[in-house]
């Protein structure tokens, strides 16, 4: 029997040329859908490789420049020197730190284009590099991109729907169903039978290209990242089936079936998760970044101010700094304001200050950090309240281009800049310990710099993140719960209906 | 009469429709509520953070005017109260910005770098709501309008009893433009609040967006009477409308977008602010540093630049300045003829979509656009050229004794006080015709368009009473 309604519904459907238009439809988005993913990542690696091309060039020019600038007495300002500690600290070191992208990438933009994947660093307190941006029309980062968690999001639901509206209820409306019924099938089979054939006109060739695609241009991507996609996919996809087949089990009109699933779409897709995400940044207030701005310009005053205090600060924490000669010097407490601490350059009291600046705003910066947090804790725990929600989140984090991956960046960028702090910062009390600075009066700064390939480089640390398994098992649920609820429903309509030929 | 009479039975009868009316205009409603208060909250802390900034360079204290030049100041990005209704790219662009020596820098602190990944399906705002929802609920409201009276048979009886097709489709349409502008009531209410209460300024902003709004409204229930007056049955109406709502407000802004930043791509970040560094810092700057001092010694007549009647260092600043300054206008024109190339380019897509009129229309008289967004830059910069030409000039003029003493230049708060307060006001909406005048022509090309349409649309239903 089975076989006689898959039969008779690829016929009926051979003739229907809105649906054969709705799988063109389909091709051309994903294969849109999967070029534009595409394209973004290789922009990305485009821009890293330009960084690291960058950095590379600059140890080059000065390793040979090194010569050249060993024997010339020329006057050079030491900002302006590639060969001074303190000129590369402070404005001339390229050392960037990159954040590559996965070979899921491409699935899903998600945040990778607000959020920055590059930093240029420099020895400055890391309220002046943190909050740079990838300059681009802001109106695309508005309205986002056309990429697959875009296109299976918002686009696969309604080609579900289209396809699968008036399954059932043509039958009906048309007598047919009577008639079948007499035959001995019931609506639920012919129901079922007909939103399997339809949806899989829509699913195959979006899977079949996506996976394509992953594997053909997706180099080192695992079975197991393929599989969870195909899962997320086809459990998204059981989610909108089973609940079109709980509206069509009731039985109305093919018209009214659409308004009520497009009803259903703006619900999930659209309402849902913009109100729930409005309710939790409400629960969960950010701290405002213009007061930001004013706290940050209050403990700069202060710091500066205090310029002692902060010195003695420092080499309370940074004992190995002071001169070993005058190391009793700086045994002194940060509470009193001293001036018997071991000499300092204009190079460590500016790397004390940017220190002491970033302690100063460390709550704040902490504040931010914890909202973001509770704000992710709650999206994540009432995700479940939207099948768009739980697949936004399972394809962001696919991708690597979610929250979770971005803040494991932020972390190691932040290590590796007190990582070049703390380089830079012991070799420039021991060339002023030295007198490598000023070695004679009016002369050129002696060569602090030899090798900038010594220097610390960043190298991002992928962390594994564990696939969320448990979204595709809350779709599966929730769509099992449809399920039982339309075929009981269709039960009642089998029942009446029989009751209704038997008259 | 008797016709909208009924569209309001109807209307009334549709349970689900009232339900779904009812929820959008609460969140509309809602949306207004929320964003009138972080509004306010943001003007309060935008005022203080002013003052405060002012302050703080009034009372730096003494020091030398090119440590004033890196201390900077930072400046904030004002808002006009249309914000509350669409706050449009605001999110994305940072209001804050930072002007000090040497360096021009990008607007800071953009909000959409503090959101958490769900943010990425939209804001709940009012432009959100009226922009996109409220078209999908004129359609849900009218598909069936006319290809239910059609279906029914009732149409043909109306029409057999004298029913004069014009006055029974210019009925509908006055009913559903009529309920689709309920929507938009508590948001018209807001805008007279503001005409009534406020200056000419936001006077022009809020009739511009007054009537760009309705004309939306009007747009969308035209279409859907039209489409519903083609439609062989109620279901391909639906369907067909909805195909047109995905693709005008979903789908075409994204491929136009995209098409524009592929058309028109800009540089980089990494590449540009290393190519700004790459064209400062040269040998050639050294050089024309050099031939500037050369100049000026020949200017004096003087040999050395000791011996020169003012400070030299104040001189040779101002000149980096100028000769950085050169660079910036370049690198940051090309820049900014792409992001405009762009806008335009998005702005003609709206010829596809009328969502993207309005919304470019929309985000123009709210100030919450591009162009807005660099004016206020433009003014920014403009300001710390100011600045840095007043503190570089003071230090060349009064500089010179403190040098000779072998000490160093400290100015005090009446230098400080001569750099005036940064006060930006956005031209009148009129004024910025160009940024938003492409857009404006396409929704008037829709309204044509759907009115011609009507009209054979009218043509059909006489037909059908032949």
């Amino acid at each position: 029997m089975n076989s006689l309604i898959l039969g008779c519904e690829i016929k009926n459907l051979r003739r229907e040329r809105l649906l054969w238009l709705l799988v063109v439809v389909t091709v051309c988005f994903s294969v849109l859908a999967n070029y534009n993913g595409y394209q973004w990542v290789s922009a990305q690696n485009a821009v890293i490789a330009s960084a690291q091309q960058e950095q590379q060039k600059a140890i080059v020019t000065a390793q040979q420049g090194l010569t050249e600038r060993k024997s010339s007495n020329k006057p050079i300002n030491w900002w302006d020197d590639p060969y001074d500690l303190r000129g590369q600290a402070f404005y001339l070191m390229v050392n960037y730190a990159t954040k590559p992208p996965l070979p899921s990438a491409a699935l899903a933009v998600g945040q990778s284009d607000v959020q920055p994947y590059f930093f240029r660093m420099l020895v400055t307190s890391k309220q002046d590099f943190i909050n740079q941006y990838e300059f681009v029309h802001p109106l695309a980062l508005l309205i986002g991109k056309f990429d697959l968690a875009f296109f299976i999001i918002y686009v696969l639901p309604l080609l579900l729907i289209s396809v699968c509206f008036n399954a059932l209820s043509q039958e009906k409306q048309s007598g047919q169903l009577r008639l079948l019924m007499l035959q001995g099938l019931s609506p639920r089979r012919l129901l079922f039978n007909q939103l399997v054939i339809r949806a899989s006109i829509i699913i195959l060739p979006l899977l079949l290209i996506s996976v394509s695609a992953l594997l053909l241009f997706s180099e080192g991507i695992g079975l197991l990242a393929i599989s969870f996609f195909i899962g997320v996919v086809l459990a998204y996809a059981l989610f909108w089936l089973a609940l079109s087949a709980l509206v069509i089990s009731y039985g109305k009109t093919s018209a009214y079936n659409a308004a009520v699933l497009v009803i259903t779409w703006l619900s999930f897709v659209i309402i849902i998760p913009t109100v729930l995400n409005s309710l939790i940044v409400t629960a969960n207030t950010a701290p405002s970044r213009i007061e930001y701005v004013d706290s940050l310009r209050e403990q700069t005053d202060e710091v500066d101010k205090s310029s002692s205090k902060v010195m003695a600060q420092y080499f309370q924490d940074h004992p190995e700094l002071a001169n070993k000669k005058r190391a009793d010097k700086a045994e002194v407490t940060a509470g009193n304001e001293t001036t018997n601490l071991p000499s300092t350059s204009y190079s460590t009291k500016k790397i004390a200050k940017i220190i002491a600046t970033e302690k100063a705003m460390q709550p704040f910066d902490d504040a931010f950090q914890a909202v973001l947090m509770a704000q992710q804790k709650q999206a994540e725990q009432f995700s479940y309240l939207s099948p768009a929600t739980i697949v936004q989140g399972a394809l962001f984090d696919l991708s690597g281009n979610g929250l979770k991956r971005h803040q494991d960046f932020i972390e190691q960028v932040l290590s590796h800049h007190k990582t070049l702090r703390y380089y830079y910062q012991q070799r420039i009390v021991s060339a002023h310990q030295q007198g490598d600075f000023s070695p004679c009066e009016g002369c050129n700064a002696r060569i602090t710099v030899f090798d900038l390939a010594q220097v610390p480089q960043f190298t991002y640390q992928n962390k594994k993140t564990a696939m969320a398994w448990g979204s595709i098992l809350m779709l599966l649920i929730f769509s099992e719960i449809l399920m039982v609820l339309a075929s009981l429903r269709l039960s009642m309509m089998n029942r009446s209906q029989t009751n209704a030929v038997l008259v | 009469m008797l016709t909208l009479k009924k569209e309001w039975l109807e209307s009334k009868r549709e349970g689900r429709m009232v339900w779904l009316s009812s929820i959008v205009l609460l969140l509309l409603g809602c949306a207004l509520l929320s964003s009138w208060h972080s509004y306010q909250q943001q003007q309060v802390q935008k005022q203080q953070v002013i003052k405060s900034e002012r302050e703080r360079w009034v009372n730096q204290g003494d020091k030398g005017p090119h440590s004033a030049a890196h201390y900077g100041i930072y400046i904030i990005k004002p808002d006009t109260p249309l914000l509350i209704v669409d706050p449009g790219l605001s999110d994305y662009q940072g209001s804050v910005l930072r002007l000090e020596a040497h360096k021009k820098n990008d607007t800071l602190f953009r909000s959409i770098q503090d959101a958490i990944q769900m943010q990425r399906f939209g804001d709940l705002n009012p432009a959100f709501i009226m922009q996109t929802l409220i078209p999908l609920l004129i359609i849900l409201l009218g598909f069936h309008s006319i290809s239910a009276e059609r279906e029914s048979g009732t149409l043909k009886q109306l029409l057999a009893n004298g029913l004069n097709p014009k006055r029974f489709y210019i009925a509908k349409v006055l009913a559903l433009t009529g309920s689709g502008l309920l929507f938009f009531a508590p948001v018209v209410l807001y805008l007279m609040y503001s005409l009534l209460f406020s200056d000419s300024f936001s006077a022009d902003r809020s009739t511009l967006f007054i009537v760009s709004y309705s004309a939306y409204i009007f747009i969308w229930s035209i279409l859907t009477l039209s489409v519903s007056s083609y439609a062989k049955t109620s279901r391909s109406a639906l369907i067909i409308l909805l195909v047109i709502w995905a693709l005008a407000c979903l789908l075409v802004p994204k491929f136009a977008i995209e098409d524009a930043a592929q058309r028109y791509p800009t540089q980089s970040s990494q590449v540009f602010q290393s190519k700004l560094e790459s064209e400062i810092y040269t040998p050639a700057r050294q050089q024309a540093i050099a031939q500037f001092k050369q100049d000026t010694l020949a200017e004096y007549g003087v040999d050395k630049v000791d011996e020169l009647p003012f400070l030299w260092s104040g001189a040779q600043l101002q000149f980096g300045e100028n000769y950085a300054n050169k660079v910036f206008d370049r690198l940051y024109s090309q820049r900014r003829k792409q992001l405009k190339a762009q806008s335009f380019h998005y702005q003609n897509s709206a010829i596809f979509s009328p969502f993207i009129a309005l919304q470019t229309i929309s985000m123009s008289a709210a100030a919450t656009d591009l162009a807005h967004h660099q004016l206020f830059t433009n003014a920014g910069e403009k300001h710390r050229r100011l600045i840095q030409n007043t503190l570089n000039g003071d230090l060349k003029d009064n500089g010179l004794q403190s040098s000779k003493q072998n000490q160093r230049y400290q100015a005090d708060h009446h230098l400080w006080e001569k750099i005036p307060d940064f006060h930006y006001q956005y031209p009148g909406i009129y004024q910025l015709s160009e940024h938003y005048g492409r857009a404006a022509l396409c929704l008037i090309l829709w309204l044509a368009a759907l009115v011609l349409l009507s009209h054979f649309a009218i043509r059909r239903i006489e037909r059908e009473g032949q």
